[in-house]
């Protein structure tokens, strides 16, 4: 089948040959169809030569040649004319445009499109979603709210812009999932550097990796993680963009980068967030003095303004012959966060907010092409100087009527404080991926994490003396083997070695005498050994088969070993969670007629974690602390459905379903099954699912105007808040539909402005999260974008 | 349910003693059968994740089982606390300084639990009933010497007026006063302390681990009035445990666990006792003593449930610890300074936990005290005349938080 060459080797070209580009002459151009448009996935060769390369997404490609005079380029593409182009010394220094004709005869033979860089990790043996953030720039959402779109994901967070969020992944959640960004853990960046206030404008893509992950990512993640890939390229760009909309909410985005023909780079992107959250919300407010309700009252919040501005700086070099890529950055930020609630409505704050920063120098190096082109090498470094502080220092009790009370004597809110913390944090990650015989690959990873937390309080000082050392140190090293049968599929198997030391000294009393204080200083180190293999097989040109397992280890959190300084207490005791995950999917793409296309994909997951961390309360019950409580299963489905016809229309749905179980048979202490064995895990949504249209006008008015009209929709099951079996008299979170829309006018041919009109949840639906926290209404925004690329 | 009724008129004829009082509630509600009364019991999962509270009602303690399986009044969050007064039954969150929703319920004719509202309220740690009041504290263990006080109607259900302490003042020591609990002692409310630190790591932890303090306050004014100190024993009461009871003539007797800390370790020296304040006065009675760690085998007092006539059902530990329940338990008689350990009970080692908030009708014989196992929950009950206990009512599905009686109101 030629198709299934012209797979291969558009395959093998971005896989292997990208690397091999440096070292020679670039030949650079585009591709466009006979309307202009670019054309991603041409297949590019020198004529009677296997090698080649693949237009990008901008239809644009690069390709190394010997000498021009006399080399001929290929350029074939399915659905368009094969094209030849003969280069001539002046092409050196010119772009070149080539421009493909449609092939008149209609497809019979099933295809598959060439593959862009998206399709390719779709396609590689994991089960991993790809959200392509570039469709998503011209709209108002942070990453989190991104990420919900995708099947097997829900993000659940605690109000409107800024809030805490968290992400579950096939049941598992918080820190059981990994966040990347690069391919370097996000770990402990901060609240000024979150999922809930990086824009999906800083994103190019972003990948989820579910129940399985890549050797080369180096996570103790027992449930999967997310990749965020940030836009990286060797030309100078600039995106800017700002949005303004109900609850007084501003967002700017600044991306740039300057690439100077030396291969000189500085890229700094910056962005900004604000919102009063002033979103109305429906509670029984009650009498300041009194304690009695008054029901149902719609009161708008308001105690709950968030705002951060983070800047990154980076500059060095791209293809150079030291390094393809070595810059040194500064992320620098800072965020401000009032505290509207507890975890519960009822619990109404009025004063009490948060503040932190960040200040985290950085560095990034690559190199690819050593030892004969068989090496490829990286290494990321950054160190985090952030602080975090708790503000609670008025001794007052409000209600949703804004009235309080004030008592004379010092307090606050909930627990006075001012106490500020740093955790000193330090990444160090490597990774070396070598080409050891024909087709296989062996790829070596290490994640250093050092924390070492030190915090006071200029309220009480004297406790500054007891303050204990809190450090710790994570190293975890992954070895990995590839075995890759080109156009067939691939086959990996990987071990991952954990070791994580833990430093604290315990405050004891040496000589019984009143406030006397030593230290007792106290090292644990435990080491786990995880290990998974993945595989993944072209039944035919259009219909992909993969399986996958591992067994995934997740180290406590420097959080949970040390507390949180506020609510959570430190456990030293703790051990790693471990899940044993078992993934099987396919996907099938078909092209039902000329432009008309339908992609689809279905998963099935089975993960068996044992010592899940959870949350108790503490012996006097003052605060939290984790501890390795119960054992899970789930098993489950999600599947997604694509239709698009051209690039005019496309729409689309997913949906999960999972059956998440208990699976402690007997609780401590216990010699009888305990009663909610086997019953499904409590206020966590098990059913849920999205779906999406979108239009494009090209050309509407004039070419280079052009009108796109999106529309999504979010559906949750209704689901308990304890556990299902018990009572009869119970408490649930209601289903929930969710539905936006936007209309996206874009101008311009080269510089291009783009603006946008959002209505998030048009029909004003009640919206619930966590322990039914209510979630922002109807609301607008309006969004103006400049980029040059 | 599964429960059969059985007659068990004392305790349908002196009711909740202290805990019930009169009630001429003007909610229309219908009318029920003049004397319907049943057994609440508050129930807690022993899974370690979502866990909310169930009350189950029963018509008897001493046969039958009852589940939480599809059954049972599910409590919004985890660790509540529930005091009856006024015919009616609150159900508190203690939500770690945050205020939450008081949900009341009454009992209908047909003996099923109503809604009747919810109401704010702080969060407490520790609350009486005095007369048709609801008195409530809470007191900070670090920060701020903080203590703030909340008096709730039971027939407007709502919070009628509040204020704040300095406990750092009522200590006078250097450290703070951490009450154990609130007691209605004649008209004033007496709160049995701990001396804390409060601060240093160490909030728990004091340098006055051999003295008991009582402060007593002015009701309904809530004035401090005196504060009441003795050398004999370590502090009455525990950590969210009550160790004080006013018997049938109005005197006060008071346990000591003794097991103040410092840095974690045990520091009191002086055994686990019973003291006396007699009726109308505000001192400890210094020509009362009664020294129950000697006569139990070295083992001390954990909790305890006055059954009336001078008798306490009090479990018992052999090791000390400042938040440690007993597994056994001992018949103590504070009229006659005797102690009888009582037989019946599980062995204390498959013993998982003992309820603390428990039932007793006050006819001077029995208690009803909930008993988790390694194969179960059951409520036992305890007989203070023959020193034994029997099996009762079996709990599925989890640990007994609470005991307690609640009548329909009469029209």
């Amino acid at each position: 089948m030629q198709y299934t060459k012209i797979l291969a080797t558009a395959f093998l070209c971005c896989l292997f040959f990208q690397t091999l580009l440096a070292q020679q002459t670039q030949i650079s151009g585009q591709v466009t169809d006979p309307d202009g448009a670019a054309l991603p996935g041409v297949l590019v060769r020198i004529s009677g030569s296997t090698s080649g390369v693949v237009s990008d997404a901008e239809g644009n490609f690069r390709i190394p040649v010997a000498k021009p005079d006399g080399t001929v380029l290929e350029f074939s593409f399915l659905g368009y004319g094969m094209r030849q182009v003969a280069l001539s010394s002046a092409s050196f220094s010119e772009k070149i445009k080539v421009t493909l004709e449609t092939e008149a005869s209609e497809l019979e033979e099933v295809t598959v499109l060439g593959k862009s860089e998206l399709a390719e990790i779709r396609e590689k043996a994991f089960n991993v979603s790809v959200v392509d953030a570039r469709k998503l720039h011209h709209t108002n959402l942070d990453l989190g709210h991104a990420l919900d779109r995708v099947s097997g994901v829900r993000v659940r967070e605690s109000g409107g812009v800024g809030s805490r969020m968290n992400l579950s992944l096939n049941g598992f959640s918080g820190k059981q999932i990994k966040f990347f960004i690069d391919g370097i853990p996000m770990d402990d960046f901060g609240s000024s550097f979150q999922l809930n206030n990086i824009p999906i404008n800083l994103a190019e893509r972003i990948e989820v990796y579910k129940g399985v992950v890549p050797v080369g990512l180096g996570a103790d993640a027992l449930g999967g993680a997310v990749n965020i890939v940030t836009k990286n390229t060797a030309k100078n760009y600039a995106d800017i963009s700002y949005s303004y909309g109900s609850f007084n909410t501003h967002r700017t985005v600044v991306n740039t980068a300057y690439v100077a023909p030396s291969g000189f780079t500085v890229q700094l992107n910056a962005f900004q967030n604000y919102s009063d959250n002033s979103y109305w919300v429906d509670v029984d407010v009650a009498d300041i003095n009194t304690g009695k309700y008054y029901p149902n009252q719609r009161v708008r919040r308001f105690h709950d303004t968030y705002h951060n501005e983070t800047v990154i700086a980076q500059f060095g070099f791209q293809n150079k012959p030291f390094a393809d890529r070595l810059l040194i950055g500064l992320t620098a930020g800072k965020n401000y966060s009032e505290v509207q609630t507890g975890a519960r409505l009822v619990t109404v704050f009025g004063a009490w907010h948060r503040k932190g920063n960040i200040l985290m120098p950085t560095l990034k190096y690559q190199k690819s092409g050593l030892l004969n082109d068989r090496l490829t090498v990286a290494l990321n470094a950054n160190y985090n100087f952030g602080t975090e502080q708790n503000i609670d220092t008025l001794n007052r009790r409000y209600n949703w009527f804004q009235q309080y009370k004030e008592y004379d004597m010092p307090g606050g809110e909930r627990s006075r404080s001012m106490y500020k913390y740093s955790n000193n944090n330090a990444v160090v990650s490597a990774n070396a991926r070598l080409k050891t015989a024909k087709n296989q690959f062996l790829t070596l990873s290490y994640v250093f994490n050092h924390f070492n937390r030190e915090g006071s309080d200029e309220l009480y000082p004297e406790n500054n003396t007891y303050e204990q050392p809190r450090q710790t140190q994570k190293q975890i090293t992954g070895l990995g083997y590839e075995l890759n049968f080109r156009d067939k599929g691939s086959f990996s198997a990987f071990g991952k070695y954990y070791a994580q030391s833990n430093f604290l000294a315990r405050a004891y009393n040496p000589t019984g005498n009143y406030g006397d204080v030593a230290y007792r200083n106290q090292a644990e180190t435990t080491h786990d050994f995880g290990y998974g293999v993945t595989g993944a097989w072209f039944v035919t040109g259009n219909l992909q088969v993969k399986a996958s397992f591992e067994k995934a280890y997740r180290l406590p959190e420097p959080e949970e070993l040390f507390g949180d300084m506020i609510n959570l207490a430190g456990n030293l005791d703790l051990k790693p969670e471990s899940s044993y995950n078992y993934n099987l999917g396919m996907s099938l793409w078909k092209q039902l007629k000329k432009n008309h296309r339908m992609d689809f994909s279905a998963n099935g997951f089975y993960r068996d974690a044992r010592d899940f961390i959870r949350a108790r309360l503490n012996n006097n019950q003052a605060m939290t602390i984790m501890d390795n409580l119960y054992n899970v299963t789930n098993a489950g489905v999600e599947g997604e459905v694509r239709y698009s016809f051209m690039d005019r229309f496309s729409t689309g749905f997913n949906m999960t379903w999972q059956n998440l179980r208990n699976n402690t048979e007997y609780e401590p202490g216990q010699s009888i099954p305990s009663l909610v064995y086997r019953d499904r895990i409590p206020n966590i949504p098990y059913f849920f699912g999205n779906g999406d249209v979108q239009f494009n006008f090209p050309g509407l008015i004039k070419e280079g105007q052009d009108l796109s009209l999106g529309y999504n929709v979010l559906y949750v099951h209704d689901f308990y808040l304890y556990w299902p079996s018990l009572g009869s008299d119970k408490f649930d979170v209601p289903s929930q539909v969710s539905q936006d829309i936007n209309v996206t006018y874009t101008v311009g041919k080269k510089a291009k402005w783009q603006f946008t009109a959002e209505c998030r949840n048009i029909f004003d639906e009640k919206l619930y999260d966590n322990f039914s926290l209510q979630k922002p209404g109807r609301a607008f925004y309006g969004k103006i974008r400049f980029f040059i690329y | 349910m599964n429960t059969k009724f059985q007659s068990f008129a004392l305790s349908a004829l002196f009711g909740a003693g202290l805990l019930v009082g009169c009630s001429d509630d003007p909610n229309p509600i219908p009318p029920g059968e003049v004397g319907t009364s049943r057994y609440i019991i508050a129930s807690t999962p022993q899974s370690s994740d979502g866990v909310a509270d169930y009350l189950l009602t029963a018509e008897s303690l001493t046969e039958g089982t009852i589940s939480t399986l599809g059954n049972g009044t599910e409590q919004d969050g985890t660790y509540r606390y529930y005091v009856t007064a006024g015919n009616k039954f609150f159900s508190m969150l203690y939500g770690q300084g945050n205020p939450g929703a008081v949900t009341t319920y009454e009992l209908d004719g047909t003996g099923s639990l109503v809604k009747l509202s919810n109401f704010q309220s702080e969060t407490v740690h520790a609350f009486a009933a005095v007369g048709d009041d609801i008195a409530m504290v809470r007191v900070a263990r670090s920060g701020e010497p903080i203590g703030s006080w909340f008096r709730i109607d039971t027939e407007q259900m709502q919070i009628v007026a509040d204020g704040q302490w300095d406990l750092a003042a009522i200590a006078n020591n250097g450290e703070r006063a951490h009450f154990s609990w609130i007691h209605q002692v004649g008209d004033k409310l007496f709160a049995p302390y701990f001396s804390i630190k409060g601060c240093c790591g160490d909030s728990f932890g004091t340098a006055y681990p051999d003295s008991a303090w009582v402060a007593v306050f002015s009701y309904p004014e809530m004035e401090l009035e005196k504060v009441i100190k003795d050398n004999r024993t370590s502090f009455i009461g525990r950590y969210f445990v009550p160790g004080m009871d006013v018997d049938e003539k109005g005197d006060v007797y008071a346990f000591s666990s003794s097991v103040a800390t410092s840095n974690g370790a045990i520091t009191s020296t002086l055994p686990s006792a019973y003291v006396k304040i007699k009726k109308g006065e505000y001192e400890f009675d210094q020509s009362y003593y009664f020294n129950v760690e000697e006569k139990a085998d070295g083992n001390y007092i954990t909790s305890h449930v006055y059954v009336g006539n001078g008798k306490f059902i009090a479990t018992m530990n052999d090791v000390k610890g400042a938040y440690d329940t007993g597994k056994r338990f001992g018949v103590v008689d504070v009229y006659n300074k005797t102690f009888t350990w009582i037989t019946g009970t599980p062995d204390p080692a498959v013993v998982q936990s003992v309820t603390i908030n428990n039932y007793s009708p006050k006819d001077g014989v029995h208690a009803y005290i909930g008993i988790t196992t390694d194969q179960g929950s059951w409520v036992y009950e305890f007989d203070a005349s023959t020193a034994q206990a029997t099996q009762g009512l079996k709990v599925d599905g989890g640990v007994i938080t609470a005991i307690s009686k609640l009548e329909a109101p009469t029209e």
